[in-house]
């Protein structure tokens, strides 16, 4: 039941610090978000809402301790950034954040831009990435408390309690959360009905947020804490009987502190200023005791950052305005083993960026100089962008983008021992969308269609030594695609119906080497086609929701052959939920067909199952 | 309005109900298979060439192939086509190949199987359960084979062990019955992660290479011995120190046994070693990244380039008979080598594993040229013949 925002004729956000008050045109965002949901706690995690959007494909080991990590058409998860309250959370060891990590207890709601959001005052980081996931953290609307409790199947079990204060110039909320999954579920194959092991978690997360207003401006800080102890079943292969796949641990503690200042923006000049301290530790152990299988590795790592933005706005009237935003950031990456030197970064960004914003018609420039020094060696990058959004008609809306932007290596490209390569360029994603909107009073419709180029792509190749592999600038994807979606509502007498169709078309090609076999073949794990249909009816404050979504053939390598082919796939949902006063209840049937599917090859996904969600607010 | 969704609704799940099976593959007989048709001319002294393709690890997605005589037909997927009942093919990470009379033995490393075929129609006659296994050898009653497991965490008991011990475990070489395909209970402890083993008057010699090892606290060092069994009491009886990181070992007729090394890729070179029969080592030449053997000569195929992984490489061949290295010329013609085997009456094959995802191919020498090539499986890396 999370629903969709997006037609909401007020081009309103659902960002922190403006959240409280009513936002001026003169800092609504250039662009509008591609998908935004509200996250209403009826998933455990934010992954779940984020796996329908248009254009996006989740990639899911299974279960709720999988990893899920965010690709947007087809550049790589590399290229897409997540925001917490509009900063970063970054992983300079692998470049990949998992969105299995954040539940939807902590944040409202979560909103999809293709390209950039271009708002007044935002992160310089905010420019930097090829697309932007925004996880806006919840600000209190009322003192209150709230506890939720869920349960299901898995041996699936949770409970968190949220407390929002409100003052006159402070509001405060702070909250828990612990998730436990067994993770044992039963899946199929080559005919044989074998149990998920080691799938287990444990997660305990705690988290306080204060909001407040200082000399005119609005003050946030949040403090984060998450960890968890998991299992990972490893690939499913055939192994001789008697040995388990894995007994793979890993345990996790990630922390983070961050918050921010930002002036009221009603003269010719405001300013922001963001900081962010993270500590996240991982311990990963291959228990070669328990597995004979396994490579006896025990390994940690501690990753640190520490970061500060600085970002400048400058009015001239109510419609131009210009940013001048800098950000600095340090990385440091501890480990026992696995890298040639203590990998380290220092990164800067800074960026120039102009915006027009009329009634009708909106448009932004920017453009981003990002330098990062590696152990002394300097990697940089230009990024300029462009959009225009304008609506000729008051059901019409038309919006473009171009853009350039890039994703700098990884701590693991440069320095793994045997493969990093410390002479890597960043890869560089280009882009060019379009966006059409069109609205009724019960209907809308967005088609967008869009052209993408992803260049001197980081890939592991086997050098003129085939034992010992590298990571090299080499390969090319061209990828074109359409994402579209529609929308209607209607009401009759007591009963409300709203319906969404999503397609999205996509052809995302190797064009790496013309001479190679795979040259012009579709990349993995890219569905060509790819949609869901969802419905939801209200009555008397019952809910109920059913979603289909079906993804088309995909392959799990670049050689389109028999080997890698997976096979499409559908999976329906359905809900149903009752407020009774300060308590609802809610039921979730998940994958009721029971299909058996991978998302990614080897990795079976949980079968149908149930989940009840119980809430009580104070 | 809910009617005509619920209606679609149905419709799409109907559509995605119906899986279409793009790549029918229906169970076959041996010599139904067909393949690519290559040219055979002048290969004999063979009925089949094997080709295992060692797959990706993880991906279970190791599978043979085999160049049949008798037809020129070189065939992909062999062991899925004659085997429709192991639904799930031959495993994870095939890792070593060999023809015991009428046999085919397969090590599948990662699934912990050794896999016992026929080598006259490619079905299944035992799947025998071994840890980690890497490498074959065989004399007329045993198949040795050399296996990552630590000598302490005994396969199918209790698993709960010294934990200090087997964080970082020596390997062990397991004999498995050539009649009755049974494992046998005694192993013998050798080096850390043995790979290539040979069978030389009565002893067994395995080369360890501390792969592993070389990563691992306290040592971070490879290993540079070869260990020695003697078949008959089948203990350990010695080691002999050769160099680091040792792979591939052959035994001559003459009681020479010869052992390659990767080195270690930045200072280390590769190379051939000799252990000659009263157990000294000394090394042959530098230069050996892929080798093969036939007729007591030992075909070695380097890069000078070595520790320069982004330049071109700069191919060296050689041969080595009798503990002496010689010419030998064979133009590569672009394959970037694998696998390499030399053939009976004086072929060769080599494996390209392309990018290691993607299928490789095998290419045929001869008389020091390339004759063909033909799309193989995935990083096709060990060869057999029969």
């Amino acid at each position: 039941m999370l629903l969709t925002v997006s037609w909401s004729l007020s081009a309103q956000e659902a960002d922190t610090l403006v959240a409280s008050r009513v936002s001026s045109v003169r800092s609504v965002p250039v662009t509008r978000p591609a998908e935004e949901a509200t996250l209403d706690g009826l998933q455990p995690l934010a992954a779940d809402a984020v796996r329908r959007f248009t254009g996006v494909q989740l990639k899911d080991y299974g279960g709720v301790g999988g990893l899920k990590t965010v690709n947007v058409r087809s550049l790589g998860s590399e290229h897409v950034g997540v925001f917490i309250g509009g900063i970063q959370v970054d992983n300079a060891q692998n470049m990949q954040v998992d969105l299995g990590r954040f539940s939807t207890e902590s944040f409202s709601s979560v909103a999809l831009y293709n390209g950039h959001k271009s708002r007044r005052l935002q992160t310089a980081k905010e420019y930097a990435s090829g697309a932007a996931l925004y996880l806006e953290p919840a600000v209190p609307q009322k003192s209150g408390w709230r506890i939720r409790a869920r349960g299901g199947s898995f041996l699936t079990a949770g409970a968190a309690f949220r407390r929002d204060k409100i003052w006159k110039n402070l509001r405060l909320s702070y909250s828990a959360e612990g998730l436990y999954s067994g993770g044992r579920y039963p899946y199929n194959f080559f005919g044989e009905t074998l149990m998920r092991e080691n799938s287990d978690i444990r997660s305990l997360r705690v988290e306080g947020r204060l909001d407040g207003k200082l000399a005119g401006g609005d003050w946030n800080l949040m403090m984060y804490s998450y960890g968890s102890e998991r299992g990972f079943p490893g690939p499913v292969i055939r192994r001789a009987a008697g040995f388990p796949f894995s007994a793979e641990r890993q345990a996790d503690q990630d922390a983070f502190l961050q918050g921010g200042w930002r002036s009221a923006d009603s003269g010719p000049y405001s300013a922001a200023v963001r900081f962010k301290l993270a500590d996240n530790y991982t311990h990963y152990d291959a228990h070669a005791e328990k597995n004979p299988m396994a490579m006896p590795y025990d390994l940690h790592f501690r990753q640190r950052s520490a970061y500060l933005s600085v970002a400048q706005s400058f009015s001239i009237n109510d419609r131009w305005s210009a940013d001048l935003s800098a950000d600095g950031q340090r990385n440091v990456l501890e480990a026992d083993r696995d890298y040639s030197v203590p990998p380290e970064r220092t990164t800067l960004t800074t960026v120039l960026a102009g915006r027009y914003t009329g009634e009708r018609l909106r448009a932004a420039a920017h453009i981003l100089w990002q330098g990062a020094w590696d152990g002394g060696i300097l990697r940089d990058a230009w990024m300029p962008s462009a959009s225009v959004h304008w609506e000729p008609l008051s059901w019409l809306e038309l919006e473009t983008f171009a853009s350039r932007s890039c994703r700098l290596p990884s701590f693991n490209d440069l320095y793994y021992v045997a493969i990093g390569n410390v002479n890597l360029k960043p890869e560089y994603a280009s882009q060019y969308g379009l966006d059409l909107r069109a609205h009724g009073k019960h209907f809308a419709a967005r088609v967008s269609p869009y052209y993408n180029r992803v260049t001197d792509k980081i890939v592991a190749i086997p050098t003129s030594t085939q034992f010992r592999w590298s990571m090299i600038n080499i390969g090319l994807v061209d990828i074109t695609g359409v994402d579209s979606r529609l929308e209607a509502d209607a009401t009759f007498g007591g009963i409300r119906l709203e319906g969404t169709l999503r397609y999205t078309f996509q052809r995302a090609l190797d064009h790496s080497d013309p001479g190679k076999q795979t040259y012009g073949l579709q990349i993995p794990y890219a569905p060509v086609h790819s949609g869901s249909a969802i419905l939801r009816g209200e009555w008397k404050g019952w809910k109920l929701e059913w979603e289909t979504s079906v993804t088309g053939h995909r392959w799990s390598a670049t050689s389109n052959s028999a080997d890698y082919y997976l096979a499409p796939w559908s999976v329906s949902d359905v809900s149903l939920g009752k407020s009774f006063g300060l308590l609802s209840a809610a039921l979730r049937a998940s994958n009721i067909f029971n299909t058996q599917y991978q998302l990614v090859k080897g990795y079976p996904m949980p079968g149908a199952s149930v989940m009840l969600n119980l809430e009580l607010s104070l | 309005m809910k009617k005509a969704s619920l209606l679609l609704l149905t419709g799409i799940v109907a559509f995605a109900a119906c899986q279409d099976p793009l790549f029918p593959e229906k169970p076959s007989i041996d010599s139904d298979l067909k393949g690519e048709v290559v040219d055979v001319n002048g290969l004999s002294g063979f009925k089949k060439l094997f080709v295992l393709n060692e797959g990706q690890m993880g991906a279970n997605n190791a599978s043979l192939d085999m160049l049949r005589i008798s037809d020129s037909n070189y065939i992909t997927g062999v062991f899925k086509k004659m085997n429709p009942t192991e639904g799930a093919g031959l495993g994870d990470v095939g890792n070593d190949i060999v023809v015991v009379g009428d046999e085919l033995w397969i090590a599948v490393n990662n699934s912990g199987i050794v896999e016992v075929l026929s080598a006259k129609d490619e079905t299944e006659i035992a799947a025998v359960q071994v840890p980690m296994p890497r490498c074959l050898a065989y004399d007329d009653n045993y198949v040795y084979v050399s296996s990552w497991n630590g000598a302490v965490a005994v396969y199918g008991s209790d698993w709960s062990v010294d934990v200090e011990k087997s964080k970082n475990p020596k390997g062990a070489v397991y004999r498995i019955d050539r009649k009755t395909k049974k494992l046998d209970e005694g192993t013998v402890e050798v080096g850390y992660q043995p790979e290539g083993l040979a069978v030389s008057s009565g002893k067994l010699y395995v080369a360890n290479s501390g792969g592993v090892a070389s990563s691992l606290p306290p040592a971070y060092s490879y290993d540079k011995s070869v260990s020695v069994i003697d078949t008959k009491s089948f203990k350990a009886e010695k080691t002999i120190e050769v160099e680091i990181n040792l792979q591939k070992v052959f035994a001559d007729s003459k009681g020479n046994v010869y052992v390659s090394t990767f080195g270690n890729y930045y200072s280390v070179h590769s190379g051939l070693w000799q252990i000659k029969a009263n157990g000294s080592a000394s090394k042959v030449a530098d230069y050996a990244s892929y080798v093969a053997f036939r007729d007591d000569t030992v075909y070695c195929i380097g890069n000078e380039n070595e520790f320069d992984y982004y330049s071109a490489p700069s191919t060296v061949t050689w041969t080595c008979k009798n503990g002496s290295k010689e010419a030998w010329s064979i133009h590569l013609d672009g394959v970037n080598p694998y696998a390499l085997a030399a053939l009976p009456g004086g072929s060769f094959v080599i494996a390209d594993a392309g990018n290691y995802v993607n299928p490789g191919s095998v290419s045929l020498f001869t008389d020091g040229a390339k004759k063909w090539t033909v799309s193989a499986g995935v990083c096709p890396g060990h060869f057999a013949i029969w």
